[in-house]
């Protein structure tokens, strides 16, 4: 049990109406009493019968009321059986390959390539006893993942296609930076543009003078900190300063184009690793084991939009009964 | 042996009851019955069940084979006329005792009241207030009219109020010979018909003895608090008893019966106030005295 069910425990607010809308009922038995008229007058006595009187209203309120807990408790409902978990990009035939002895499972398509993560929070939703299949590229978390559902990872790494890599060059030794640029192999492809576009990621700026206004990119490797006052107060990390500024981040060194192909792969490692953050591993296929004791996930909130929606309208009907009641 | 209010509650043989009443009041009530009574031959007339034996004329049954008993002319034309209260509110039953009710006492000690006049041979007649009619059976002497008298007072229920005073007039139009009126009621109603009436013989030179009776639970006033209450004759109020109103409910009730004992004593009318628990047979030994020693007991 999480903390947020504790709000569970606050159902029992909705007594509260349906005590409160209990008829109320003049007391008709009486007693024969021979010398009543010594004693004063009472007001007839007022007893609550168990019937109910305005009970849309009622259903109304408890309704309410329910919405309510249920939207505090982050209502979770495990409506989902056995599934097919796939990494999107996968190709349909491996897919199909894969999901031997799965034949009747719903097929779902993950939203990234993070299948474990995206399990913590939605594994709340499966049944209980839910087989669940994850297939394609999945990453690979950094410790055993625990969940309470059977899982079976089919992992395959997929062939990644060659990402290309837009650059922009402003510099009066642009072939020094082409061939900088050619020397980056493997992985990736660097395509140098002749104006910057959308799809630019780094701008070299490699000009005593200050960029026009509108010039703008994630990434800015610069040879003269001149034109950039961000600069001018940052401290060198091997030999290369940086700052971020409204354009976008700013690398700046002073040896700027590297001749040797070492500094070369070092630069586009830096570029790898510090700004377009590192590939994760594909995760082994294997089954996990059902672990009861495994945390359940922290609340999805995939209900969270329609309870929402409903408590709105509830409450607009309730506003509007009880309105039409006073009248 | 003295019957216990108990008795009469469990009793629906108000002969039984009354012949229990009367052992356990001795003879001093009634000691000079018949006496000068049979002195002069009157009649003859048929023997019935509750004549003594030695009435009865064995000459006469010797030639007739019939059963016949001698009337005397009697000195006295007294009287005696039982008035009960049977409307609604003398279904009031005691808190204490289960199944006892103040209509219930009022019979049988006027059932009493009709055996004792019985044995001393007087006449004796039954008026029955209830449901605002005045059932009148007229007055007669000897055992027939005690069983008349008797089935009368057990066929009463307790229902309805008082009846009109013009009713009540013209059903108490036995005002030529003197008569002894033993009026057995709640007298909650003050004044009403019935206490004019009762008055109204008193300064006719009637004997009028009247009985009022409570419940231990009206002299104390301790009701159950729980329910709702209703007056039975006066419907459509909803009352309820309380610690709080306890002190109120003493008081207006004592101002109430201070009032009718005051106009009883005015008027020379002993009242005698008696709790359905006591025991008939004190009580109605207190009620016939009740003249001489204008003892209350209340």
């Amino acid at each position: 049990m999480n903390g947020m069910s504790l709000w569970w425990w606050a159902l029992p607010v909705v007594l509260l109406p349906i005590l409160w809308h209990r008829q109320k009922r003049e007391q008709a038995k009486t007693t024969p009493f021979a010398s009543a008229r010594f004693l004063p007058a009472a007001e007839p006595k007022q007893q609550r019968v168990w019937r109910w009187s305005d009970v849309l209203l009622l259903l109304l309120r408890c309704l309410l009321l329910v919405t309510l807990i249920a939207l505090l408790g982050d209502l979770v409902l495990a409506w989902r059986g056995d599934t097919v978990l796939v990494v999107p990009g996968t190709p349909p035939a491996v897919v199909d390959r894969e999901t031997t002895g799965f034949g009747n499972a719903q097929r779902f398509t993950l939203p990234d390539r993070d299948a474990v993560t995206w399990l913590h929070a939605h594994e709340r939703e499966f049944e209980p006893e839910a087989r669940l299949l994850v297939v394609g590229d999945v990453v690979m978390p950094a410790v055993l993942p625990r969940f309470r559902h059977d899982v079976v990872l089919r992992t395959a790494a997929a062939p990644a296609a060659p990402a290309e890599r837009h650059v922009a060059v402003f510099s009066d030794r642009a072939d020094a930076w082409r061939r900088l640029f050619a020397a980056a192999d493997g992985a990736w492809r660097v395509v140098v543009d002749a104006t910057p576009g959308a799809r630019t990621e780094v701008i070299v700026w490699d000009r005593p003078d200050a960029p026009p206004a509108g010039l703008r990119a994630p990434l800015w490797w610069v040879t003269h900190a001149d034109g950039f006052p961000e600069l001018a107060h940052t401290a060198a990390v091997d030999g290369m300063r940086w700052a971020d500024s409204p354009r976008g981040r700013l690398w700046q060194a002073d040896g700027w184009p590297t001749q040797d192909p070492d500094g070369a792969r070092a630069l586009f490692a830096a570029w790898q690793r510090l700004h377009l953050g590192t590939q994760p591993y594909t995760a082994p296929a294997q089954a996990l084991v059902p672990d009861a004791a495994a945390p359940a996930g922290p609340a999805s909130g995939a209900l969270r939009h329609w309870l929402g929606l409903a408590l709105v309208v509830l409450f607009a009907l309730e506003r509007t009964v009880t309105h039409v009641r006073r009248r | 042996m003295l019957v216990s209010s108990a008795l009469v509650a469990h009793t629906t043989n108000l002969d039984l009851v009354v012949r229990h009443v009367l052992a356990g009041l001795g003879h001093g009530i009634h000691a000079g019955r018949e006496r000068g009574a049979g002195v002069e031959f009157s009649e003859y007339r048929a023997y019935a069940p509750g004549d003594e034996w030695r009435r009865v004329d064995w000459k006469l049954l010797a030639r007739a084979d019939r059963y016949y008993v001698r009337e005397a002319e009697r000195d006295s034309h007294v009287a005696v006329w039982l008035v009960l209260d049977a409307t609604a509110s003398m279904a009031e039953p005691s808190r204490s005792v289960d199944g006892l009710t103040k209509l219930q006492y009022a019979r049988v000690l006027l059932a009493c009241v009709a055996a004792i006049a019985q044995r001393q041979g007087d006449a004796f007649g039954l008026v029955v207030c209830r449901g605002e009619r005045a059932e009148f059976t007229p007055a007669m002497r000897g055992p027939r009219q005690l069983q008349r008298v008797l089935a009368r007072l057990n066929d009463a229920e307790a229902g309805g109020q008082l009846p009109g005073a013009d009713t009540l007039r013209t059903s108490l139009h036995f005002s030529r010979a003197p008569g002894v009126v033993c009026v057995a009621s709640d007298f909650l109603d003050w004044p009403s018909p019935l206490s004019e009436a009762m008055l109204r013989l008193r300064r006719m030179r009637h004997d009028v003895r009247a009985l009022c009776l409570h419940t231990q639970a009206e002299a104390d006033a301790a009701f159950d608090t729980g329910p709702s209450y209703r007056d039975p004759e006066h419907a459509g109020t909803v009352y309820r008893f309380g610690r709080d109103v306890k002190e109120t409910y003493a008081r207006n009730r004592a101002m109430h019966f201070d009032e009718v004992a005051r106009v009883c004593r005015q008027h020379d009318v002993p009242l005698l106030q008696a709790r359905i628990e006591q025991v008939p047979g004190e009580v109605l030994r207190a009620w016939l005295r009740s003249h001489m020693t204008g003892a209350r007991a209340a």
